[in-house]
């Protein structure tokens, strides 16, 4: 009992310092090894000596004049600029409609927006490649932007259903009652309130996009080669110092949209998803 | 009547008529996003289940050997009970490095914003890259073997590249905040009050922290497990990454039907039983009280 006591009371004054402490190691356990990689994207030596002895921007420039790596981005782009717009469509159009309408299968058509994320990727992935197999639509740009689409739904969808909900309907009353149709009220009233979100959803779901593999990899041809089906293929099939600079712009990449999105909608929308 | 304008015709009638029925607007409203998902991701599902009882590829006969194949003999109980047994060690470790966390962002931190800013971005970040990160410190000469030379724990490199141990370690690294996240979430809409009343009535912190704060936030707690244990058990990019052959997970197995046997009937039988795993596991987590916040994602 004593020594539950003593115990008991060194953590009473001592918890908070402990609890930063390890916060502080977390933390660094997370950061070490991305920052690693940002390291050796500079090293002289190429991949496997740590530390680097000599610093460059080599592969940095090999990266830039390396057509397969331009082209793979170009196909990411192409993929996740087609997906993307439907996806918030579509989020858009299922968030409005939970959000302003009471009708059976509400609470199925929200499980079902969810679905894809809970299902393992993998699983997915396979599901997909027999379906399309089955219908005959053939891997290529089309169904690997189906495949995007199915995956980001539910990102966007989660940001955007609570935007919709949380906005003051008192408005859109407002505007009705002095004659405006639904549309017109929704074009001119709700959307440029709930615009933040949407734009908040749409980089969510373009970020998962961008970074989408596994579905990727099984639904699409040779020729829809995305940057992270390339990527993998560089780690898988022999190292290449180009890893770590793609990696950094990867790293880059994400920073930059998750501070516009936190600047949109503030933090919590983006990270706890109502 | 020109064609275009019979055309025009029936699309205004059709506006019309979906401006003035609110059921035609709701059917476009629900129906459009209820139809993309029910044919692209459901019948895919459902196509999967179909498959996974023919004996061969479409058309074939019924039949139930490929689930026989999987449930009798070593081979796939192995593989089955190394992935249960990665997914339960990694949730725990999850768990209990993202509750500290949790609780020193909602406790002990004035900056929770750079902090969770900061937990978040390695999130954001590609997988693959993430794994790459991981690649550099565990294989052999990498960073983890130089720091244990020159602390004298190791005398020459070898590297933890396709073991166990790096696979454990590679699914704790990508899920640690995606349970960080409900954790938080739980603590903060947790009544402070509380704490201070059970310290009043003379508990100490850890009998606080056991009868109180860890009740409280319980089904934040379960949300946390469920969405780590389901990406991990399904895991696939991770075990081929670090674990290689030596570690082979069932999302390796399903994949290498797909990829290398093409045995798609066989992989759709291993799907199916990730499945209905998955399915079991999130029915066992809202019985338990988690429901409704069983909604988060990562790339697995």
């Amino acid at each position: 009992m004593s020594a539950l006591n003593t115990l008991e009371g060194f953590i009473h004054r001592h918890g908070d310092r402990i609890g930063r402490g390890l916060m502080v190691l977390i933390l660094t356990l997370i950061w070490i090894p991305i920052g690693v990689v940002v390291l050796m994207s500079f090293a002289g030596e190429g991949v496997l000596s740590f530390p680097p002895e000599t610093y460059t921007v080599r592969w940095y420039a090999e990266v830039l004049n390396n057509d397969d790596a331009i082209s793979a981005t170009l196909t990411s782009l192409r993929v996740s600029l087609v997906a993307t717009p439907i996806t918030v469509l579509i989020s858009l159009l299922a968030a409005y409609g939970v959000a302003r309408y009471d009708f059976r299968g509400k609470n199925a058509l929200q499980a079902l927006l969810t679905l894809p994320i809970i299902v393992p990727l993998v699983v997915t992935g396979v599901a997909m490649t027999l379906f399309f197999g089955n219908i005959n639509l053939s891997s290529g740009f089309t169904t690997v932007v189906i495949a995007h689409i199915v995956r980001t739904v539910p990102f966007a969808a989660l940001i955007i259903i609570p935007t919709v909900i949380g906005f003051d309907r008192t408005l859109e009353e407002a505007s009705k009652d002095l004659g405006a149709s639904e549309l017109r009220t929704f074009r001119r009233v709700t959307l440029p309130n709930i615009m933040p979100g949407v734009i908040a959803g749409g980089l969510l779901a373009f970020t998962v996009s961008f970074n989408e593999f596994v579905y990727t990899y099984f639904v699409r041809d040779t020729a829809t080669q995305t940057l992270p089906v390339y990527l993998w293929g560089l780690i898988r099939y022999g190292f290449s110092p180009e890893v770590n600079v793609i990696s950094v712009l990867f790293l880059l990449l994400a920073a930059g949209i998750l501070l516009v999105a936190v600047s949109l909608t503030g933090l919590k929308q983006v990270i706890l998803r109502g | 009547m020109s064609v275009a304008n019979r055309g025009r015709q029936v699309l205004e009638s059709g506006a019309e008529y979906v401006r003035e029925h609110r059921r035609a607007r709701l059917g476009l409203l629900v129906g459009i996003p209820a139809s993309v998902l029910v044919a692209f991701f459901i019948l895919p599902l459902l196509t999967m289940a179909w498959m996974s009882f023919l004996a061969d590829m479409p058309p074939a006969p019924l039949t139930l050997e490929h689930y026989i194949r999987i449930f009798t003999g070593d081979t796939y109980i192995t593989v089955l009970w190394r992935t249960a047994v990665l997914t339960v060690q990694s949730t725990i470790i999850v768990v209990v490095l993202g509750y500290v966390l949790a609780y020193s962002i909602a406790r002990f931190t004035k900056r929770a914003t750079i902090v969770l800013l900061l937990i978040i971005l390695p999130f954001w970040t590609n997988y693959i890259v993430r794994m790459y990160a991981l690649i550099n410190i565990f294989q052999s000469g990498g960073v983890l073997d130089t720091v244990m030379i020159l602390v004298g724990l190791a005398n020459e490199p070898s590297g933890i590249m396709y073991s166990h141990t790096a696979v454990l370690i590679g699914l704790a690294y990508v899920w640690l905040p995606l349970a960080t996240f409900p954790f938080y979430a739980s603590l903060t809409n947790m009544d402070g009050d509380l704490i201070d009343a059970s310290k009043d009535l003379g508990a100490g912190p850890i009998k606080t922290f056991l009868r109180v704060t860890l009740p409280m936030t319980k089904n934040g707690v379960i949300a946390g497990i469920v969405l780590v244990a389901i990406p991990a058990f399904g895991s696939f990019i991770t075990p081929a990454l670090l674990g290689g052959t030596n570690v082979l997970m069932v999302g390796m197995v399903i994949e290498q039907q797909f990829a290398a046997s093409f045995n798609w009937p066989f992989g759709s039988a291993l799907g199916m039983v990730v499945t209905v795993g998955v399915v079991l596991l999130i029915g066992v987590g809202s019985w338990l009280g988690a429901g409704g916040k069983l909604a988060g994602g990562g790339d697995e």
